[in-house]
């Protein structure tokens, strides 16, 4: 799960219609980044949002370090605000993003794509997998990168939800990646697709390790799935309270059963 | 029966090199096992509370300004040693306040809004309506919805009560979906506080009906918190 991007320097209030204005501009590329974010936040339903994005993630841009700006970046903020959005059309230019060479905006489209719930993705995110751990799950030379954003192709197939013995071939070899965040995203999409609790116990087991941001990706995992019988250690890994009540607010939204919906409220309360 | 020695009487933690231990820290690490110490020896003894002296100012002082170190585990512990003084360390967490330092002010309302002494409100009152933060908006609603009534005279309780649901009311339009939570959490101990009035007054169980309502807040969790509070707190 990936934190919202905030827009770039002072976000003031704007319409819906200046947001429109700003991504159908081109010359300031910061104005789009920002009406793109927007639009997503907002869940706009105007006409126009959707065929605006979806130019807006054709579009190419070079890295600029010295603005802090990132590679493609109205594209990739585009990517995610059509996951947001709940909208079909979408789902033919997030694949085309799928297969670019920007690894950033793979990563975005993959997320989008996940979002959405495309079944028609699922076929593309297992290849851009199949290599295994040892190719698309190798560390890039000089960054700390792997060759695939493995964790959200991963991801992405969990929140799809097409569980073939195709795609849990796939994901299975990265259950033992070096990684632990990528054991994580493995072990909640193989929690997802299989509901088997086995890998419920993995990611538990994984809100009990020494670096904090694996415990902090567990948590969000185990919300995403909304995996009950995490409830007691949700509560008590070491983590922020805001991120144990993002993971709860998944386990009253997502999972049924034990423990009951109210046990998991009064656990929020004691958050506060 | 006699008592076996260590366990017959209290025996004072030294709290003057526990705050030296505190100041001395020269690493991160360092500084959170120092002040998890302090505030442990703060925690309120078994056998009651203890007279305030001038060491245990000290040591009070010393987690308050421990909050301004950026230091979140030494925070944290700090927090809790103030939330286990009780009110005897309200005066020095205001007086202490440093309006320029953000982070320190978040961890002081988290620390007010766990005493639940009334000279806290008009920090908790400024805090949900206006801070940046959602996890300190977050806690100031809960602290809210705690504070206690009994310390305050008779004659301000119900001008208090009634400021924390106004205060309330207006944070349950916020943002953020945890804040809204946070409101409703606040609303119902509001609507359960020992001298407040009874039953809960039909503004109240108003404000909680809006957050049940679909049409009226998008967020599951929060409606479903919300109903729960309607339903504990029963018809008006």
């Amino acid at each position: 799960m990936e934190p919202e991007t905030p827009p770039p320097g002072n976000a003031e209030p704007i319409s819906e219609a200046e947001a429109l204005r700003r991504l159908r501009q081109s010359e300031d590329q910061s104005l789009q980044y920002y009406g793109a974010w927007w639009l997503g936040r907002m869940r706009s339903r105007h006409p126009d949002t959707v065929p605006l994005l979806c130019q807006a993630l054709r579009q190419r841009q070079p890295r600029d370090e010295g603005a802090g700006v990132e590679h493609n970046a109205v594209a990739r903020n585009a990517a995610r605000a059509l996951g947001k959005l709940d909208d079909q059309r979408a789902i033919g230019d997030l694949l085309e993003a799928l297969d670019d060479e920007d690894d950033g905006l793979r990563e975005a489209a993959a997320r989008a794509l996940g979002d959405l719930g495309a079944e028609s993705a699922v076929h593309a995110l297992c290849r851009r997998l199949a290599s295994g751990p040892l190719v698309a799950g190798a560390p890039q030379t000089n960054s700390p990168k792997l060759q695939e954003p493995c964790e959200a192709l991963i991801e992405a197939l969990g929140d799809i939800g097409v569980a073939t013995p195709a795609v849990l071939t796939v994901i299975e070899p990265f259950l033992d990646h070096d990684r632990p965040l990528i054991r994580s995203a493995a072990s909640r999409a193989m929690l997802q697709l299989t509901g088997e609790t086995e890998w419920g116990d993995r990611l538990v087991t994984l809100l009990a390790h020494p670096q904090l941001q694996v415990r902090r990706a567990a948590l969000m995992d185990l919300g995403a799935v909304g995996w009950r019988p995490a409830l007691g250690a949700i509560s008590a890994t070491l983590a922020e309270n805001s991120l144990k009540l993002i993971a709860l607010r998944g386990l009253v939204e997502k999972g049924p059963g034990e423990p009951d919906t109210e046990a998991v409220l009064l656990a929020m309360d004691e958050l506060l | 029966m006699t008592l076996p020695e260590g366990l017959s009487g209290p025996s004072q933690p030294d709290l003057s090199s526990l705050v030296a231990a505190v100041d001395g820290a020269h690493c991160a690490e360092g500084l959170v096992q120092a002040t998890r110490a302090l505030a442990l020896a703060l925690a309120p003894p078994p056998w009651g509370p203890t007279a305030v002296n001038s060491e245990m100012v000290n040591a009070i002082r010393t987690l308050v300004g421990v909050m301004g170190f950026n230091n979140p585990g030494a925070a944290v512990a700090a927090v809790d040693g103030l939330m286990a003084c009780g009110p005897a360390a309200v005066e020095h967490l205001l007086d202490g306040l440093d309006n320029h330092n953000y982070g320190a002010r978040a961890w002081a309302v988290r620390a007010l809004a766990g005493i639940g002494d009334g000279r806290g409100l008009d920090l908790l009152e400024e805090a949900l309506q206006g801070d940046i933060g959602p996890s300190v908006r977050r806690a100031a609603a809960r602290g809210l919805g705690q504070l206690r009534l009994e310390t305050l005279a008779p004659e301000s309780r119900a001008p208090v009560w009634n400021r924390c649901l106004g205060a309330l009311e207006k944070g349950s339009e916020d943002d953020e979906w945890v804040v809204r939570y946070a409101v409703v959490v606040g609303l119902e101990s509001l609507g359960r506080s020992p001298h407040g009035p009874r039953p809960a007054p039909a503004a109240l169980m108003d404000c909680l009906k809006q957050l049940a309502q679909p049409a009226r807040e998008a967020i599951p969790v929060v409606r479903l918190r919300a109903q729960l509070a309607l339903d504990r707190l029963g018809p008006p």
